[in-house]
Parts: structure tokens; sequence; C-alpha cells
């Protein structure tokens, strides 16, 4: 399995040394300077006094520099952590102190100082254009091919594992949808988030182009619609949220991008009305809903939307299992209701994850093995067809997926009532008709109850700028006496979900 | 003109579970109402709803700060 994913990128190399690998925004890198920049990121790697197989913490930008530095570190046998400049520093030491990387690279400056040695972005241009030949390689299948961290409750992130095998299969399973030869893939979402990887190595192992589109540029809507006309992909990978972003664009249509072929949607549902703004501006393009936890590697099902699709089911499917992996609903939840039958989904198969780093409790809590086979408990729910075809219902726990971010509601109550102004606070989740979480709002009982609201608004928000990313940050507060109760003395998150629903 | 305030109104309940009907100035970008996300969402209900194209190359969020000044800016468009 070795072969499978760095020698085919290096293939392409020595094939094709001045095809394009990497496009941002028209800065363009050849394969062949991937290969020269990674092979000497391994090489340097591979003379510094660090224990084989530990992982390395890659604190990166959208960059060439990112990509080269995280196929360097698994040519030299380590397993990459990548971590967006985004991320608040809190994020920064707790993935430091649960990951205990053997060394940190940083594509920009680090935001604060970690105890890790740590290659800075001068010392990594200077590595990258020395020449150095790449060691032998030494990664195994089930070696740790890449390690990304997703929120956790309390404040832990958790490091999912992702092995060379785990990911082989799901470059395997990309491969089968007849993707344009040498596809131009667009590249949007930050490396941290796992939904990159449907763009990264399913391109970079076939010869084709990552067309990168930085979070400077896509953050700001002016400059989105400015960059769109001149992006030339064939194939579209991002969360709905983001094409619906686009979608606000009147000449983002199939006349003006004749050669989008191909849409990839995974990171969080789908809705019908995206899905019909989508085909109606795009007629002739195949247009692709997937699902999967980052635990199981990108994604595990996908289904074609067409418009027979969208004019039988009013809330889409997730699709089929990959034909390697197999979904299920776990016995014990399964329950009737009405005449479908609905429980938890738990995948089984070889894109799914060996667990959490360093987290056994957490691992033994969530993946097991099915008939010899690694499994993981998703928290989702679902029903299946009988002919295999797979819809999602919710979540048995209270994780949310907001604008495709992931985000553990007991966290952001975490950081909450560890606010100074604020006594107790609950976050509440606020769906529209189109079953997604439109907004988190929170229900906060204020430390001092004489502040006036706005006053109170702005200074708890930049307090939780400072502690928590920013997509966790809820958008509204409402400001109470005191809370209602379980009788067991828990805030009564459920009451409040339904009231805020109502 | 009541009825692109009423479709305003409507997409607001719907995006962020508030009522503005009754605080039709409010401003919804300073209180946090609205982020980027949300602003995307409702430019999309203004296009279906409405059958209104927002020029978003010359977005100026001051002219949509408020559910007021987004059904006057609405109509304007129309």
């Amino acid at each position: 399995m070795q072969s499978t994913i760095i020698e085919a990128i290096d293939a392409v190399a020595m094939q094709e040394p001045n095809r394009p690998a990497i496009d941002v925004l028209g800065q363009v890198n050849t394969y062949g300077e991937l290969k020269a920049a990674s092979d000497a990121i391994a090489a340097d790697l591979a003379v510094r006094p660090i224990a084989a197989k530990t992982p390395i913490l890659v604190y990166c930008d959208q960059s060439f520099a990112a990509i080269a530095a995280f196929l360097g570190c698994v040519k030299a046998g380590h397993a990459y952590i990548p971590v967006d400049t985004h991320s608040p520093k809190d994020r920064l030491t707790m993935i430091e102190d649960i990951a205990k990387p053997a060394l940190v690279i940083a594509t920009v400056p680090l935001p604060l100082t970690l105890h890790t040695p740590t290659v800075t972005p001068e010392q990594l241009q200077a590595t990258m254009q020395d020449g150095a030949a790449a060691p032998a390689p030494s990664l195994q299948g089930g070696d740790n091919f890449y390690i990304i961290f997703t929120s956790g409750t309390t404040g832990q992130p958790k490091g999912v594992q992702i092995s060379l095998d785990n990911l082989a299969s799901f470059v395997a399973w990309m491969a089968d949808f007849n993707l344009p030869t040498q596809a131009k893939m667009l590249a949007q979402a930050p490396f941290s988030f796992d939904l990159s990887v449907m763009s990264l190595y399913p391109a970079l192992t076939a010869g084709g182009c990552l067309k990168v589109l930085p979070k400077e540029t896509t953050a700001d809507l002016r400059q989105l619609v400015t960059a769109l006309p001149d992006l030339d992909v064939d194939v579209w990978v991002s969360t709905p949220s983001f094409i619906e972003m686009c979608l606000l664009d009147p000449t983002f249509d199939a006349a003006h991008h004749p050669n989008l072929r191909q849409l990839f949607f995974c990171g969080e549902e789908l809705t019908h009305k995206t899905a019909a703004r989508l085909l109606d501006r795009f007629p002739a393009a195949e247009l692709f809903n997937t699902y999967g936890p980052t635990e199981a590697t990108v994604a595990v099902t996908a289904v074609r939307i067409t418009q027979d699709i969208l004019a039988r089911y009013p809330r889409l499917p997730i699709g089929y299992a990959k034909p390697d992996t197999t979904l299920r609903l776990i016995a014990e939840t399964a329950q009737q209701e009405g005449d479908r039958v609905i429980g938890e989904l738990a995948i089984a198969g070889p894109s799914v994850s060996k667990g959490y780093l360093n987290r056994p409790n957490k691992t033994a809590a969530v993946f097991t093995t099915d008939r010899g086979v690694q499994a993981y408990r998703t928290g989702d729910l679902g029903y299946i067809e009988d002919d295999g075809l797979i819809f999602y219902c919710g979540r048995t726990d209270f994780q949310i997926k907001l604008n495709g971010y992931r985000i553990e509601l007991e966290e952001v109550n975490h950081y909450l009532n560890l606010a100074p102004m604020i006594r107790q606070g609950v976050a509440v989740p606020r769906y529209n008709r189109e079953h997604k979480v439109a907004a988190l709002l929170a229900y906060v009982v204020p430390a001092d109850p004489t502040v006036d609201p706005a006053t109170l608004t702005t200074a708890i928000h930049e307090h939780l700028q400072g502690v928590m990313m920013a997509y966790m940050i809820p958008s509204r507060f409402e400001f109470k006496d005191s809370l209602p109760l379980t009788q067991n003395g828990k805030v009564a998150i459920k009451a409040l979900i339904q009231e805020v629903n109502a | 003109m009541d009825n692109i305030k009423q479709t305003v109104f409507d997409l607001l309940k719907d995006l962020t579970g508030t009522d503005f009907s009754a605080n039709p100035d409010e401003n919804l970008f300073a209180t946090g109402t609205l982020d980027s996300m949300d602003t995307v969402q409702l430019l999309l209900g203004l296009q279906d709803e409405l059958g209104i194209t927002v020029p978003v190359s010359e977005f100026d969020r001051s002219e949509w700060e408020t559910p007021n000044k987004i059904a006057a800016k609405a109509a304007s468009l129309q």
C-alpha cells in the first residue's frame, strides 16, 4: 500500500515535472517542485533526533509549503497534524499537550511559543530549496498518515488517527467516481478540516491540480465573487454552506463555468433547496451528496442527486455505502417510527480510524470491531432503505453542525461558564425549515444583572474570541434571571431547544 | 412594500428564531444577530422569494443593517 499515495504523486512528478500541482489564486507550483520540496523536508526530518513514527504538528495556511510539509512528514515516516492558522492559541497548546508532537513545522509564524522544537517558516523555505534526496520510505499501511483534531467535550479536542490504509481506501473510492482526467479540483476547506482531504489526495495522486481558494478570499463575499469568474475548476468540493455563498453571484452557472462537471458536498447536510438551486444553475453537472465522520476518513457514502431524487425525497439521502464498507443500525438503538426503523448508524470498514490519539477511554467508547472489521459508532441517527440507500435524521447527542463545523454544545457551554461575566450559560441551536442548524444562540444568566444587554454582549463576544474557535461562538445572547432545570438539577437543554424552535 | 416587509420578517424569523416585526429598526449586525453565513441565507431567500438579484460585489452592509433597511433595499432592486 506504500505505493498508493506518495508514490502515485511522485510518479506524476517524474513523468511530468512541469505539470501544475497547486494553484493558489494564480500562483502555481508544479509536481516537480512539490517532489523536490517534500523530499528535502523529509531528508531534514530524517537527520533530526526525533523518535520514529511520532507525529509532527504542521501549523499551516492553505499554501504550497503546507502541502510540501505534509508530504515531507509522511516521506520521513511521520504522521502530520494539520492545525490551521485561524485556530485560537488555546487550541494549539491543547493539541500540543495531547499529541506530544516530536516537532512543529510552521508555514506561517506561530502566534505563541510552544515547548516543542519548531521549524520556522524561514527555515522551512530554506530546507525546501536545498535539493536533498528523500530517505527510504518507512511508513507502513497501518501507520498514521495524518491526525486531524475535532472538537471534544469540555474543551478537550480529539485527534482522529488516519492510517495510510484508511486514506488509501478513501482515495481508491474517489477514483471510482470517474473524475475528469487530471482533474482541476477546488480546494477551499482549511487543512485542519478533513473535507480538504477530499480534494488533496484524489487530485494529486491522479496528476490533477488543486485550485486553492484561501480563507482570506472566501471570508469576504466581495472578494469571493471577484475571484469566482476566474476559478477554472472541473470538480467542485465544498460544504453546502460555501456553495450557497457562491450562488449569490448570478454568473455562477453552467454558461459561465462550462467546464464544471462534478460537484461533491460533504461536511454538513445538503438541503433539498440548495440541491434544487444547483441543478437549476448546472443542469448537466453531476451533483453528489456524500456523508462521513472524520473518524471514517472524510466520507463513506455517496449518491448522485438528480431531478428524480429531488422529486422523490423531501429530505435528501446521504447515499449508498462505499463498496468496502458497511453501514448498519446499532440494534439496541433501533426504533420503529412510522414505517421506518431509525437507529444510530455504525460504520465498519477499512477507512475507519484506529481511534483517538492518546485517548484510550474516548476511543473505547465509540470504536469497536464488527466481525473482525474496525467499526465506529457515529452518534448520527439514520435509516436505511431496502436497496441500501441511507438517510440521516439528526444526532443522538448534543453535537451539531453549523456552517460545516462540528460543534459539541457541551464544549460551548464549558467556555460560556468560564467567562467571568457569565454566571450560567447554555448554547441552544436554532433549526430552520430545512432541518439545518441556522444559528447558535446562548441563554445566559449574567454575573452582574445591572449591565445593559448590548454592553454585555460585546464584552462576552470579546472574551470568547480569545478562548474559542470563532465558529463556535453563539451569534446571539438572550439574558435571563435563571435557566430552567431538569429534575436532576441540570439545565433543561431539551426544553430550551424546544422553546427556541417552537 | 408590506409584502416585502413581511417576506423579510419571515426570512429573519426562519434564520434567527426572532420575530423582528416589533423591532424593525434593530441593527442586526451590531447585535451579532446576523453573521456572514446568515447574510448569505437572507440574500438567497430574497432571490428566491422576490426574484431580485443582489449585486454582491457592491454589497454595503450599512444599507442592510436593519429589517426596515433590508425591505427598502429589496424594494429598490425589484
